[in-house]
Formats: structure tokens, sequence, C-alpha cells
């Protein structure tokens, strides 16, 4: 049938060409934890002989795998060069882990860890925002109007201002050194990203008069 | 010597009232209810967890916007907006369902729905 009317009636009915699952297949569980949670409960039976979508290629059930360090290789990709950002991520992490050691053997800190991912979550985690700032007219006047903001939402300002902040250097300063620099700034909650972020939440503060202004 | 209006046009005869016959009524737009009514209403407005922020505000107010200060009412505003957030998607989907359920609180496709049934007479 669908074969027929690509054939006779090409313009006339749309055909969904670029969808890769029908509508009945189901997200995969990947995660140890994930599949572990299913099997307490009956879904896991359920999902036995439900067509399932593959994994995607950078999901793992891996030790290494985290999502949100995915995600900052994702948002760091630029024009697809996907190859590219994990390299310029993999030598930042090494540039963490290089500069956290040698501040460990300088004794400049205690019981530090020298970990480059657990800095890295601990430095989004601290500058993730609690609110944001959306502009509604009002009168012909723009107001900044301070908003709650969703958890994925709060990662993702955290991720791109740490990623803006690293961009914004001197040209004779490689990336992986300046993103290695801010995001321990900013796991010892200093460095501009904190600030971007007080800054935020201060001005949020100064405009609270306005928060019953917003209805979108 | 300012004189009052009112006294200037005292003299002036009271104006007739018009034949009702010359001017006839129009039904301009036709007078019984529609059988539908719009959603814009349900729309609603989006403010939530005002409280909330203006505790959170206060106290980080006070602690010079450490966060660290205010643990207590930053979860608590963050718990309120998710309830907000949950509660909205829960009712959306129900409206999509568009399940009918009789009750003082419809939603305005269950309203056209059940209205759709019991139309105006024409």
């Amino acid at each position: 049938m669908n074969n027929f009317v690509r054939t006779f009636l090409p313009r006339l009915v749309a055909v969904r060409q670029m969808s890769a699952y029908p509508k009945h297949y189901v997200e995969p569980i990947f995660t140890r934890e994930a599949q572990l949670a299913a099997k307490e409960q009956d879904e896991y039976n359920k999902l036995l002989h439900v067509p399932t979508k593959a994994t995607k290629n950078d999901e793992s059930l891996s030790v290494f795998y985290n999502p949100i360090v995915q995600k900052v290789i994702n948002y760091m990709t630029y024009g697809g060069n996907k190859k590219l950002a994990r390299e310029l991520f993999d030598k930042s992490m090494e540039c963490v882990k290089r500069t956290q050691i040698e501040r460990i053997n300088l004794g400049k800190l205690e019981d530090a860890t020298a970990d480059p991912y657990a800095l890295l979550l601990q430095a989004i985690e601290n500058s993730r925002p609690l609110l944001q700032l959306t502009a509604i007219k009002r009168g012909g006047v723009t107001y900044q109007v301070p908003v709650p903001i969703t958890e994925k939402r709060s990662y993702f300002l955290a991720m791109k201002w740490l990623l803006e902040a690293a961009r914004e250097k001197e040209r004779k300063v490689h990336f992986p050194e300046k993103f290695a620099w801010e995001i321990l700034d900013a796991a010892y909650g200093q460095g501009r990203v904190i600030k971007k972020k007080n800054d935020l939440h201060r001005q949020a503060e100064s405009n609270r008069a306005y928060a019953h202004y917003r209805w979108s | 010597m300012r004189i009052p209006t009112a006294a200037l046009f005292a003299k002036r005869q009271a104006r007739t009232p018009q034949n009702e016959a010359e001017v006839p009524f129009q039904e301009i737009l036709p007078l019984r209810l529609k059988n539908t009514v719009s959603g814009k209403a349900d729309s609603g407005s989006d403010v939530a967890c005002l409280q909330e922020m203006s505790v959170l505000f206060a106290c980080l107010k006070e602690n010079d916007f450490v966060e660290k200060m205010c643990h207590k009412e930053i979860t608590q505003f963050k718990r309120c907006y998710k309830v907000y957030m949950d509660r909205k998607a829960t009712a959306k989907e129900t409206i999509n369902k568009g399940i009918v359920t009789p009750g003082k609180e419809l939603n305005y496709k269950q309203l056209n729905k059940y209205m759709r049934r019991f139309p105006n007479p024409e």
C-alpha cells in the first residue's frame, strides 16, 4: 500500500520517511540501576516482549558513563565536530587533575579529591542558578521578572556559563587549560561563573516586586 | 464672570423621545448563547510559588547570597515549583484524553464536548 502511495501519489500524501522507529517502540533502559529498579516492579516483564529502540551510541552502562559529562561534551561540540570536543574535554580533565594534584602536594588543600569528574560535577552543581529572569512587556515597559527554573534548564545554564567563561580568554591560552581553571574555581565556589550566578540572584532579588507580572 | 453651562441651556426644551417605529431593532449578533466556549480563560495565570520565592529572597538577602545558609528555603522553593509543574502536566494529560466526567470543574474541551450533546435550539 505504502509503495503504491509513494509511486503514484508522490506529492499528495505526506509520508513520514525520516522517522527511524515506529511510535510503539519504547525507550531502552540501559543503566544498571534503572534495570534493577524496573526488575523490582512488574514493569520489567511487560517490557520483555515489547519492541525496543537501540541504545544511543554515547550511552552505556560503563562505570565511566555519566549523563552530565556527556551533556558537557555535547554542548562543547562546535559544527558537529564531536571528536574534537571529546579530545578537548579529555585534555581539560587531565589539566584539572594535574593542577589539583599539584595543589594537594604543595599542601594547599586538605582532604581534597583529585578526581576531575567529581570536580566537574561539583563545579556544575555550584554554578546552577535558582531562578532566571524573563523579559515581560507591560504597558510599553519591559520588566525583568524573576521566574522559577526547571532542573534541566538550571543544569544547562550552569554548563553554558562554564563553557562561555572558558571560551572568553586570551589567544595564547588554550581552551582546555582555561576550562580547567574555570572548573576548579567553580568547584571551590569562586570565580567568574559563581559571580555570574550570584549577580543573577542579586538582580532577581532587586526585581522581586515584579514577580507577580508573569503570566505566559 | 463665568456662567455655568447648565444655566445657559436651561431655557432650551428637552429632547423629544425617538419614535420606536422609525428605529427598528436589528439583531446584529444572535440573541442566544453559543454552543461553544473559547479556551482562553483556561490558560490561567502562570504565577506559582510567589510565597516561597519571597521567603527565599529574604533569606538570601540576609545571608549575603550564600546558598549554604538557605538550604531549607531553596529545597522548599524547588519542591514547590516541581509540584506545580507536575500538576500542570497531569492536568494537560487529562485534557488531551478528553474524558468528560460530570461535575463542576470542567475545562473548555470537556465543556464543548458536553454542550455539543445538548445544543441550543436553532
